[in-house]
This record gives structure tokens, C-alpha cells and sequence, in this order.
């Protein structure tokens, strides 16, 4: 590896090409030293594995959570010595504290909806595929870029510290309703635990804006020569609109934060009014608890999407290359994806139908809420006929997309009866909530970053990951994921409630205590899964086998850059692109794949096939007809 | 307990025994580079996996449905009007979802599986048709049209203004417990607010003690329903959020603190039908909270009792009015009230 590097480094053409761009930060790793190269890193790869491995750690920790609160809805009576043991007084007698359960739950979410679906995420694969795959040789600023990670890690530093405070972390559930998350006397969590998390979220919002901003301008400026918009890989469309809505919807959450932050520490009275607690009335008078979540949604509804359509690009790119078909729709998936971004930032209040806000804005949102529903529809359909006639092959990254496509399915569609304002008066706030979302946004986005990891890790490490496990591993979390969150579904039709430390306390929700074991047992099987996973990640990088150029022959440009691609990723001059990432098995051509770099008058025909500069249209014709019979 | 322990252990042992055979195997299999899969075509191990599962998949659902069908009794047989309604709807809506589930999966883990990939065979090109667009964008449109008119008219009524001769109750929230208030004989409530509340008194929903509207209110930790007769909720918070659910009756409203929330409905059948329909004789309705409020947030229950006209206007007669206990406790001082006068507090400095 070493000697590699060593020629790479004294290669001629890179440095003609340095001197070309003049830019000076792609300098940095001939001085560059430890420091430099690895930790206060420009470059956007490194940056891309930063955000990786921190999502990775965050994961751990937020599944953990979980799964010890799993085992308390599971086994309500028994005692476990072992949370004695870890959390301390916490766990009394080896039974968790009902506010240190809500606490919990609350960093559960809290850790895996930030920093591991929408940082792990979206920093990951926007960070390594979106210079890679438009063709630029970072991002436009990779000291901004490098901000952005720390400006994460330090926001992870302070939400952890968070945990070891002696008053708990925040536990007033991930979406931080005053007045339970301002007064301290509600819950102690809302003490210091409360602000930390404010700080830590305070200071995520600077990381994601930063970004974003980043993403956008790369994909905007940085794109090679040929590659319009109309030739952009549906992973960059997806990042591109992502990074859009982060720009324009966490600033809203900051500034909600920001007025939580003033009426717990000034006594200012934005969200609380008339309140008597702990034997004292408090002086608040005028707020509106109601606003808060009016602003908090304004960001949390759209990033539902921020951790999805990240997911939903690099689906999109799996199933085609691993179909060795063209995706379905292209320009479809890019229109229904700019619809989705649009719809997202007006249906926000639908989280709040029996809020007590005026039920009038409950019936517009229900409308917008279910017009959004068609673009969703229109994606999942588009991957269906992807696959159709496909030459399918079953890669761990293509497992992933596929399970994807089913969590995005089965989890999307209770989306309507919860969309549906006199719907949720009973589904609200019940298991079948945690149903949908854990279906749609986390088992779907969880496999997108795992399609995503599958796919891209030889391009990250040079090795390839072993598949065997990489199937095992599938097959383990992709039944365990509906086993845990199928039969939630059911539960939420029994009204079983969500927060709840115990659903023993009720007549109408005892009956459901067998199927909290029942799940709990699964989620634990899905839990210890995960370390196939990190077992074949971790052997993989150091001891894997090393990988082809481009292992699953894909069109995109990322697969031609050399195998340990160093900073400023291509040695030579910036491939030109010259046709849509998505000619895949196209009829004439000798290969059953067309890169996007190969020049027209490069193309390799097949044997008896006359090339004609005319050929793709002439081709297009009879076989449009011929798509029309075969599918009436 | 020695047993337990023992059984732990052995249990512990097996797990180790296991490890050991793998790796010992792994070892075995990697020294004499032996690969024992090499014959199983992970193309058709995992088309098949994706087939038997789905199959696997649904029979389980339909399975867990009859099983679980007299549990799930929220989204069935409501008791109250309004309810029955959202039922209705929530089949309707369940019967587009089942079927648009059914078809897309079917086709996603049935082609995954045909097209699985085998020597010699080539994808066949086929990036776009409009027509088929045009199809599932325009059918998923129309079926989605017709749900939203059914929701938003069932969303209209149920949160539209209740009925002239409707029943009306006071659900109070506070941690962790619900407090219910009756206008009493003048079928008035009396002036109630925060800064007139004094635990030490038992005035712990605020009473103006000068309200004289006030003084034949009845407050019970019970709740009790006429049925057949509209009953409006207005639903009030002395702390934090809490959300005022009748499940049964697919009630939910969050109860806001300085902000009276509404809700109404009309119960169809008594507790005492319920017991005799399902048989359990200690059956009762619950009042529960749904918005998540502090540590005991799983436990703040209520019973609630659906009972006729007749027995409901019964047990109305027998509650001693809020007043009446208040001067029995507080030795019956009208001092008392200038007492609770109120300080302002709107200028005094935050704690």
C-alpha cells in the first residue's frame, strides 16, 4: 500500500493537473501529516469516513437504548441485576426508573433520527458520492466541509455527555413538547439534561446547515463537463434536494430551540402559560405550548424526508446497476422527488391533528398530507418494473435496496390512515404510530445506509466486504426488523399507547404483553445481527479482499478514479461525461453496462451490430411498442 | 435460585460450545481451503428466501389477525357514534391498503425471484413508459381523493359544534391523575384558574370561591356518561401536555395548559352492556393519557361508567357539591375565600 501511495504521490499528471486548478488544499497531503490527513482532514472521502464511523458509534449507543427499554415493556416484573450494574440508581433493584425509561426513549430517538439516519446518513453518502460521482475533485469548500464534521462530532461529544449528568438526560420524548421539556419540576430531565441537549442540537444545526450549503453549491458549480442535471445519478438528485430541504427547515428548529432556550433561562413566556407545579404557580402567562410544536414540525416533518430520500437515492442506484437494468422513470423519480421536497414544508401540522389547534387547519393539512402521498406512490411503483425482466443479481447492497423497497411499501402505506385527521384520533400517539415511522423513515433509511456501505466500501477501503455475511447479516435483520415492528401494527388497533413504561396499568392493553415479548425476543436477535455486520466492516477494511476497479460494473464516474483514490481523486484530467448513468444492458452494446465517461466513438458494439451515430433513437421506437403491447 | 444460577450457566457453556465448533470448523475448512457453500448459487438461495418469506409473511398476518381480532378493539366495534364512523373509515381505508400492499410486494418479491440472475441472460432495456406514469399517478390521485372526502367530512362533523342539549363535563389533567368537573343543579360552571389553586385547601382545580356559578359544581375522580346523550369534553391542564383518550370511544384531545381544548361525543352503549357482551364482568371503560407527561404518564388511569339517564341523573344526585366539602374541610370560613384571593403574579420575578 505504502509503494502505491509513493507513486500515486510522484505522478506526473496529477501534479500538471494541480498546477492547472491551483488549488491549494489539494496540497495538503504532500506536507500533510497525521493530523492533517486523517483527523483534521479537507478532503471530502475522509470526511465522508469520519461522519461514518461516528454515525456507526451513535447507532450502537441509540439501538442499545432500545433494547434495554425493550426489556422492561417486555418483562415489566422481572428484575435484571445487570442494569443495577450499569446505569446505577437509574435502575433500583435491577428495575428502570419510569423517567429513566422516557429518557431512554428519548435518546433513542434523539440519536437515531439526528445523528445517525440524517448526519450518519446523508454526511456520509453526500460527502463521499456527490464529488465522486458529478466529477469535481472535492467539495467547493473543504474547509467548511471540515467544519461541518466537527461542528457534528462536537454535538455528539455534548448529547453524550449528556447521559452522565446526576439529573438524567432529556426525557420529554425526542420532539421536546414544552412545557414538560422547560420545567424542571415536570421531569428531572428537563434540568440540565434539557439544555445540554438544546447545545448539542444548537450546535448539529450549524453542522447540517454547513453541509448543506456545501452540497448544494458542489452539485450546482463543481459538475463535470457533460454532466448536465438531466445526467446526474439519482443519488446526487436525491443529496441535492435533501441538502435543499435542510437549508430551509433547520433554521426553524433553531429558532424554536432557541425560544425554549429563553423561556427556561429568562423566563420569557413564548410557549408557557398559566401553570401551577410542584405547589407554585409559575409567573408564565401568554405563551402557547402549541406554537412550539408548530415550529418543531416545520422541521421535523421535512426531515422525515431528509432521512429518507438520501435512502431513496442510492436505492435508486443499487437497483438499477445490481438489475443491470436502466432505473424505470428517471425523470419521474427526479419529478416526484422535487414534488415530495415541495409538499414536505406544508404538511408539518398533520403531527398535530388532536394538538387543540383549530381543527379547520387539521382538515388542510389532511389534504396536502395526502396529495403528498403521490409522489411517494409513483417512487415505490418505479422500482417495481426496474427489477421486471432484470438480470438480477443478489449482492448484499442489493438485498438491502430491495428489503428497503418493501419497509418503504408496507411502512408508507399506514401513512394514509394516519394522514387521515379523523383517522388519527385513534391511531394518535399509539403503537401504530411507532409502526409506521420505524418501517418508513428508520428500517428504510437504516437499509439504505446499509445498501449504501455494501455498495460504495470498495471504493471507500479498496477491499471488498465478505458477502456471505453481508447475506446473513440481511436475512437476520430484515425479518427481525418486521418482527419487531410488523405486530406493532396490531398493537396500535388495541390502543396499546406509546411512552408507556408499562402497558400493565390498563384493562385494554394487557392482552398485548405477550406480543411485547414477543418482539422484544426479536429485537434482540436483530440487535446481535448487527455484529456480523460490524465484524465483516471492521475485518474487511484491513484484511478484505482486494477489490476491482469496478466490482459491480456501474456507469458511474466514482469507478474510475484509481483504487485508493487520493485527495483531488483522479490522477489525470476530470473524466468528461458523455450520456445518463443508466445504460445498462442497452441493446447493441457489447457489455451489459455503458459508463458514463466512455466517448460515443469508444463504444465497444456488439458483433453484426452496425454503429450509427442515429442507433438509441432508431432503437427506441419499435421498442416502445412493443413495451405498450407486452404490457396491456 | 441455585437451580436458576445453574441453568445460567449451562446455558452460558453452550453458547461457548457453539462458538468453539464454528470456529473450529472455520478453521478446519479455511486450513484445507474446503469451501462448503461452493455449490449453493446464492441467486436462487435468495430469490427464494425473498419468495418464502412473503408467503411465510402473510399467512402470519392473517394468522395474528384472528387471533388478536377481539383485542384490537379500536379500530372495531366502537361505542360511540362519532366512533363508529372512524370504524367505518378505517376498514374502507384498510381494504385500498391491503390490496395496494398485496400487489406492489407480491410483484416485488415475485420478480426479484423470476428474474433472478442465470447464465447467459440479459436484462432487457426498458427505461421509461409513460403510459404506465401516467397510470399510478393518476389512480393512486383518485383513490386518495375519494379517502379525503370521506375524512374530511367525518373530521368536519366530529369537530364540529356539539349538539344544543349536549352533556357537558370538565376533564381536568394535572400530573399524574385526571379530575372531572359537573356544572351541577344551574348546569353552569363556576369560574375555575390557575392562580386561584391551593392543594393545602383542596382547591386543586382553581375555584373563584366568589364565583357563585361555582358553588353547586360537582367534582369526582369517576367518570360517568349518559349514554345515548351528546356529552361535550372541555379539556383543561394545570402543568404539562396530557391527552385525554377514551379509546374506546376513539376520543383523544391533548389536554394545553392556559388553553381549553373541546371535544364531543355520544356513547352507545353502557358498561353494563359491554360487561354482558364480552362477558368479562370486571370490564369497564378507561380514560388514559396519550401525550407523553413525566414518569407516571403510563399510569394516570380513570374508570369511566356508561350508564342510562336515569341511573346517570341517580348518581349526579348522590355527589356532594365541590363547595359544600370545601367549607366541611376548611371549617366553612368565608375568609377563607378572600384568602385565596389571588397575589398578581404577573410581575413577580422568575424563581
Amino acid at each position: 500500500m505504502a509503494d502505491e501511495k509513493q507513486i500515486t504521490h510522484g505522478s506526473s499528471s496529477f501534479h500538471d493537473e494541480m498546477a492547472e486548478h491551483a488549488h491549494a488544499h489539494h496540497d495538503d497531503h504532500h506536507h500533510g501529516n497525521f493530523i492533517t490527513q486523517y483527523i483534521f482532514s479537507t478532503d471530502h472521502k475522509v470526511i465522508a469516513k469520519q461522519f461514518m464511523f461516528t454515525g456507526i458509534v451513535m447507532a450502537i449507543l441509540g439501538v442499545s437504548f432500545s433494547l434495554i427499554f425493550r426489556l422492561q415493556l417486555a418483562f415489566p416484573d422481572t428484575s435484571f441485576p445487570f442494569l443495577e450494574t450499569l446505569l446505577g440508581k437509574w435502575a433500583p433493584g435491577g428495575h428502570l426508573d419510569p423517567s429513566f425509561y422516557l429518557a431512554l426513549v428519548t435518546m433513542h430517538g434523539t440519536f437515531m433520527v439526528f445523528f445517525v439516519l440524517t448526519a450518519g446518513l446523508s454526511g456520509t453518502f453526500s460527502n463521499f458520492l456527490i464529488p465522486l460521482q458529478v466529477g469535481a475533485r472535492d467539495m467547493a469548500s473543504g474547509f467548511i466541509n471540515m467544519l461541518s464534521y466537527w461542528f457534528f462530532f462536537a454535538s455528539c461529544v455534548v448529547m453524550i455527555i449528556s447521559l452522565f449528568i446526576s439529573t438524567g438526560p432529556a426525557s420529554a420524548g425526542w420532539t421536546i413538547y414544552p412545557p414538560l421539556s422547560a420545567l424542571p419540576q415536570a421531569i428531572p430531565g428537563s434540568g440540565l439534561g434539557m439544555t445540554l441537549w438544546l447545545v448539542s442540537m444548537a450546535l448539529f444545526i450549524v453542522s447540517s446547515l454547513t453541509g448543506a450549503i456545501n452540497y448544494i453549491t458542489t452539485v450546482l458549480n463543481l459538475r463535470t463537463e457533460g454532466m448536465s442535471m438531466d445526467r446526474l445519478p439519482l443519488t446526487i438528485w436525491a443529496f441535492f434536494l435533501t441538502a435543499i430541504i435542510g437549508v430551509l427547515s433547520f433554521p426553524v428548529l433553531f429558532s424554536a430551540a432557541l425560544l425554549l432556550i429563553f423561556d427556561r433561562t429568562l423566563g420569557t413566556s413564548f410557549y408557557l402559560s398559566d401553570i401551577f407545579i410542584g405547589g407554585e404557580l409559575l409567573h408564565y402567562q401568554g405563551g402557547s405550548p402549541i406554537l412550539f410544536q408548530h415550529l418543531f414540525w416545520f422541521l421535523g416533518h421535512p426531515e422525515v424526508y431528509i432521512v429518507l430520500l438520501p435512502a431513496l437515492g442510492i436505492t435508486s442506484e443499487v437497483v438499477s446497476v445490481h438489475s443491470r437494468k436502466p432505473i424505470f422513470g428517471y425523470k419521474a423519480m427526479i419529478g416526484s422527488m422535487i414534488g415530495i421536497t415541495i409538499l414536505s414544508f406544508i404538511v408539518w401540522a398533520h403531527h398535530m391533528f388532536v394538538s387543540g389547534m383549530n381543527p379547520f387547519l387539521g382538515t388542510i393539512f389532511m389534504l396536502f398530507t395526502l396529495v403528498i402521498a403521490v409522489p411517494s406512490a409513483i417512487k415505490a411503483f418505479n422500482y417495481i418494473p426496474t427489477l421486471w425482466k432484470g438480470n438480477i443479481q443478489f449482492t448484499p447492497p442489493m438485498l438491502f435496496a430491495i428489503g428497503l423497497v418493501s419497509f418503504f411499501i408496507t411502512g408508507g402505506i399506514t401513512g394514509i390512515f394516519l394522514g387521515n385527521a379523523a383517522l388519527d384520533i385513534p391511531l394518535h400517539d399509539t403503537y401504530f404510530v411507532t409502526a409506521h415511522f420505524h418501517l418508513v423513515m428508520g428500517s428504510a433509511s437504516a437499509f439504505g445506509f446499509f445498501a449504501g456501505i455494501y455498495q460504495w466500501f470498495p471504493k471507500m477501503f479498496g477491499r471488498m466486504m465478505n458477502k456471505r455475511l453481508g447475506y446473513i447479516h440481511f436475512w437476520f435483520t430484515f425479518i427481525s426488523l418486521y418482527l419487531v415492528f410488523f405486530p406493532m401494527h396490531f398493537m396500535g388497533m388495541g390502543g396499546v399507547a406509546r411512552h408507556y413504561y408499562t402497558n400493565t396499568a390498563f384493562q385494554f392493553m394487557e392482552a398485548f404483553l405477550d406480543i411485547q415479548v414477543f418482539i422484544t425476543i426479536a429485537a434482540f436477535i436483530g440487535g446481535i445481527a448487527q455484529f456480523i455486520f460490524l465484524w465483516n466492516f471492521i475485518y474487511s477494511i484491513f484484511w478484505g479482499k482486494t477489490a476491482p476497479a469496478n466490482p459491480w460494473k456501474a456507469n458511474t464516474l466514482e469507478w474510475t478514479t484509481p483504487l485508493h483514490p487520493k485527495h483531488g481523486n483522479w490522477p489525470g484530467d476530470i473524466p468528461k461525461v458523455y450520456r445518463w448513468p443508466y445504460d445498462y444492458s442497452k441493446p447493441g452494446i457489447k457489455e451489459d453496462y455503458l459508463p458514463q465517461h466512455i466517448p460515443d466513438d469508444e463504444v465497444e458494439y456488439e458483433e453484426g451490430y452496425m454503429p450509427d451515430t442515429k442507433i438509441p433513437e432508431r432503437e427506441e421506437i419499435p421498442q416502445r411498442e412493443r413495451d405498450t403491447e407486452e404490457t396491456e | 435460585m441455585d437451580a436458576q444460577v445453574l441453568i445460567s450457566f449451562a446455558q452460558v457453556l453452550l453458547v461457548v460450545i457453539f462458538g468453539l465448533v464454528c470456529l473450529n470448523l472455520y478453521l478446519v475448512f479455511r486450513l484445507k481451503e474446503i469451501d462448503p457453500f461452493a455449490r449453493w448459487n446464492p441467486s436462487s438461495i435468495n430469490g427464494a428466501m425473498f419468495m418464502g418469506f412473503w408467503i411465510v409473511g402473510v399467512i402470519a398476518i392473517i394468522w395474528t389477525t384472528r387471533v388478536w381480532w377481539d383485542e384490537m378493539v379500536m379500530v372495531h366495534s366502537a361505542v360511540s357514534e362519532q366512533g363508529q364512523r372512524i370504524d367505518g373509515m378505517f376498514w374502507r381505508t384498510m381494504a385500498v391498503s391491503i390490496l395496494v400492499v398485496l400487489i406492489t410486494n407480491t410483484l416485488l418479491f415475485y420478480y426479484a425471484w423470476k428474474y433472478r440472475s442465470k447464465p447467459g441472460r440479459k436484462a432487457y432495456y426498458y427505461p421509461h413508459n409513460n403510459k404506465l406514469e401516467l397510470l399510478w399517478t393518476v389512480v393512486p390521485a383518485i383513490v386518495l381523493t375519494l379517502l379525503i372526502f370521506d375524512g374530511v367530512s367525518a373530521w368536519h362533523d366530529i369537530m364540529g359544534k356539539h349538539p344544543e342539549d349536549s352533556v357537558e363535563i370538565e376533564i381536568n389533567g394535572k400530573q399524574f391523575e385526571w379530575t372531572f368537573r359537573y356544572p351541577g343543579a344551574d348546569n353552569e360552571f363556576g369560574e375555575t384558574h390557575v392562580k386561584y389553586i391551593n392543594d393545602g385547601t383542596t382547591n386543586s382545580l382553581g375555584f373563584n370561591l366568589k364565583d357563585r356559578k361555582g358553588q353547586d359544581d360537582l367534582v369526582t375522580t369517576e367518570l360517568h356518561l349518559p349514554v345515548g346523550r351528546p356529552v361535550k369534553f372541555t379539556i383543561k391542564s394545570r402543568d404539562v401536555l396530557h391527552s385525554a383518550t377514551l379509546a374506546h370511544f376513539r376520543m383523544k384531545m391533548d389536554a394545553v395548559p392556559g388553553m381549553a381544548t373541546h371535544f364531543w361525543i355520544t356513547p352507545t352503549k353502557t358498561t353494563a352492556e359491554m360487561r354482558a357482551e364480552t362477558g368479562k364482568e370486571d370490564f369497564n371503560y378507561e380514560l388514559s393519557c396519550q401525550q407523553i407527561c413525566g414518569s407516571a404518564h403510563y399510569n394516570m388511569r380513570r374508570i369511566v361508567v356508561v350508564e342510562t339517564w336515569e341511573e346517570y341523573q341517580n348518581w349526579l344526585s348522590q355527589q356532594t357539591p365541590f363547595y359544600t366539602q370545601y367549607q366541611q374541610i376548611n371549617g366553612g370560613n368565608t375568609a377563607d375565600a378572600a384568602a385565596a384571593e389571588p397575589v398578581n403574579v404577573a410581575l413577580s420575578p422568575q424563581p
